[in-house]
């Protein structure tokens, strides 16, 4: 092992500025591999993650966002496939967020995504869509006539706010509050530093939803609340309000910070590379495969964690049951046997959408669409309303020694902000 | 070898469009797309990878 290799992937500081050598040293000595603090086994390779995404029969997604935090109520470790089985069984509710679609296995899983499903389904998306143009616009306008500033706080988190609002249909007079509130600006789930959670936010969400789910079903009226009202299981029951309320909620939790990170990411791309912006200006239907090299280069989404129920076979290395498997779409998106020159840049990319950014199998990100329309309209909006993007060297320094500072989490993978200096193009249509 | 997709399920990911590009796109609306003519061999191996990554088990072979 090299030195890199030995580092505490979930406690390491240096990791969060640059996870990706960790992650290539991890891969090419294999890619299923155990690290030796946590004893997570690492999924670094591009068919490997398939492999475990692919079988939620023998990989429990319970612990899909705490993995080794807290770890599993009751070891599990030397117990045999059938002992490990129910005791997942048994325990997973006592694990943290058990009650989200995210950490939820086959069956109950099936029904749960259903009605988040039929939250975000194409036809509804494209309906948003037409909103997106105009809060991009709306968002921009006094980005712009600052002459830039944080991007994250400028326009990203706000941009993105306002459309999962509009998609919900949460009622205008209440987006200000919830704007609001729901600016935590990092932290949350897979903190690589010692702060605890904050549940705050979520407990908002699930007030004012419960609230708004509860009257819809009373009295309902022409709005997405009363659809999300309306909603029933697959086999035609109807969901407890609660259930409804978790599933909006998700979308906030699961789909705003993920985002952010994309766009700023992006953002960063093209900041420091003219040449990008031009060709992006003067060729706007190129922005769309640009958003998925992004999303292969910088996975917003680091990876997140399985529990083997049964001794499984992945890559050729024996997994026994009960251990907590770390699948990292970062590492998989940069693996050669996939992607050739993983780690260069190319906006041309003719596979970059092979990429798992978003993950696979029954727990494949239902907000995909919804982020990549995000992507697409803000960015194209942004070029089209400047002609120069550039990083401010006030504060991330000279273009030889930048400095830029990440989210402290093993989860997540994005910058906590970007200034930026931007010149509105002169007839700013 | 022809394939269809059920519009009911098809929820836009679009990991069918990554996997296989030449028989899958998005229509303007979002929802996934795939030709109806007869899947030349030489795309079959994606075809197949495309109809077990699908999310939503959305596609159909015929």
């Amino acid at each position: 092992m090299s030195e890199l290799e030995q580092l505490d992937f979930f406690t390491d500081q240096t990791l969060v500025a640059d996870p990706y050598p960790y992650m290539e040293a991890m891969r090419s000595g294999c890619p299923v591999r155990r690290e030796p603090h946590k004893n997570v086994m690492m999924v670094t390779g591009y068919d490997e993650a398939l492999a475990v995404f692919g079988d939620s029969e023998n990989f429990s997604s319970c612990s899909a966002v705490t993995g080794p935090f807290p770890g599993f109520p009751v070891p599990l470790e030397g117990r045999s496939d059938d002992e490990v089985s129910e005791l997942i069984d048994k325990h997973r509710s006592e694990l943290p967020f058990s009650d989200q679609v995210t950490v939820m296995d086959p069956p109950t899983h099936t029904a749960h995504r259903a009605l988040l499903m039929g939250l975000i389904t194409p036809k509804r998306l494209k309906l948003n869509e037409e909103f997106m143009w105009n809060h991009a616009d709306r968002y921009l306008e006094p980005y712009l006539a600052a002459g830039g500033g944080d991007y994250i706080r400028g326009f990203a988190a706000p941009f993105t706010l306002a459309v999962i609002a509009d998609l919900l249909g949460v009622p205008e007079e209440d987006r200000a509050e919830f704007a609001t509130r729901m600016d935590h600006r990092q932290g949350g789930v897979g903190a690589t530093g010692s702060g605890s959670m904050t549940h705050s936010p979520l407990e908002y969400l699930y007030e004012k939803f419960s609230g708004y789910i509860d009257e819809r079903r009373r009295e309902p009226r022409a709005d997405a609340l009363t659809e999300m009202a309306a909603a029933t299981f697959p086999d035609g029951s109807t969901p407890e309000v609660m259930d409804v309320v978790r599933i909006a909620a998700n979308l906030y939790t699961a789909g705003q910070e993920t985002t952010v990170r994309l766009l700023s990411g992006a953002l960063l791309m093209l900041a420091e590379r003219p040449d990008l912006q031009q060709l992006l200006r003067q060729e706007p239907d190129r922005v769309s495969n640009f958003v998925e090299e992004m999303l292969r280069l910088e996975s917003p989404v680091k990876g997140d964690f399985r529990l083997a129920r049964k001794s499984i076979t992945i890559g050729g290395v024996d997994i026994p049951a009960g251990t907590t498997v770390m699948v990292m779409n970062g590492a998989a998106n940069r693996d050669p046997r996939q992607f050739e020159d993983p780690d260069t840049f190319d906006v041309a990319r003719s596979n970059a959408r092979r990429h798992i950014a978003f993950g696979r199998g029954v727990h494949t990100c239902p907000g995909a669409p919804l982020a990549r329309a995000e992507a697409r309209v803000s960015i194209e909006r942004l070029l089209a309303r400047t002609s120069e993007i550039t990083i401010s060297e006030e504060h991330h320094g000279p273009a030889d020694a930048r400095r830029f500072s990440y989210v402290p989490t093993f989860i997540l993978r994005g910058l906590t902000e970007l200034n930026l200096d931007v010149v509105p193009a002169e007839s700013s249509e | 070898m022809k394939v269809v997709i059920d519009d009911d399920r098809c929820g836009g990911h679009g990991v069918c469009v990554g996997l296989c590009p030449d028989v899958f796109e998005l229509t303007d609306d979002g929802y996934a797309e795939a030709s109806t003519d007869e899947i030349p061999g030489e795309y079959e191996d994606a075809v197949r990878e495309a109809i077990g990554a699908c999310p939503e088990h959305a596609i159909k072979e015929l």
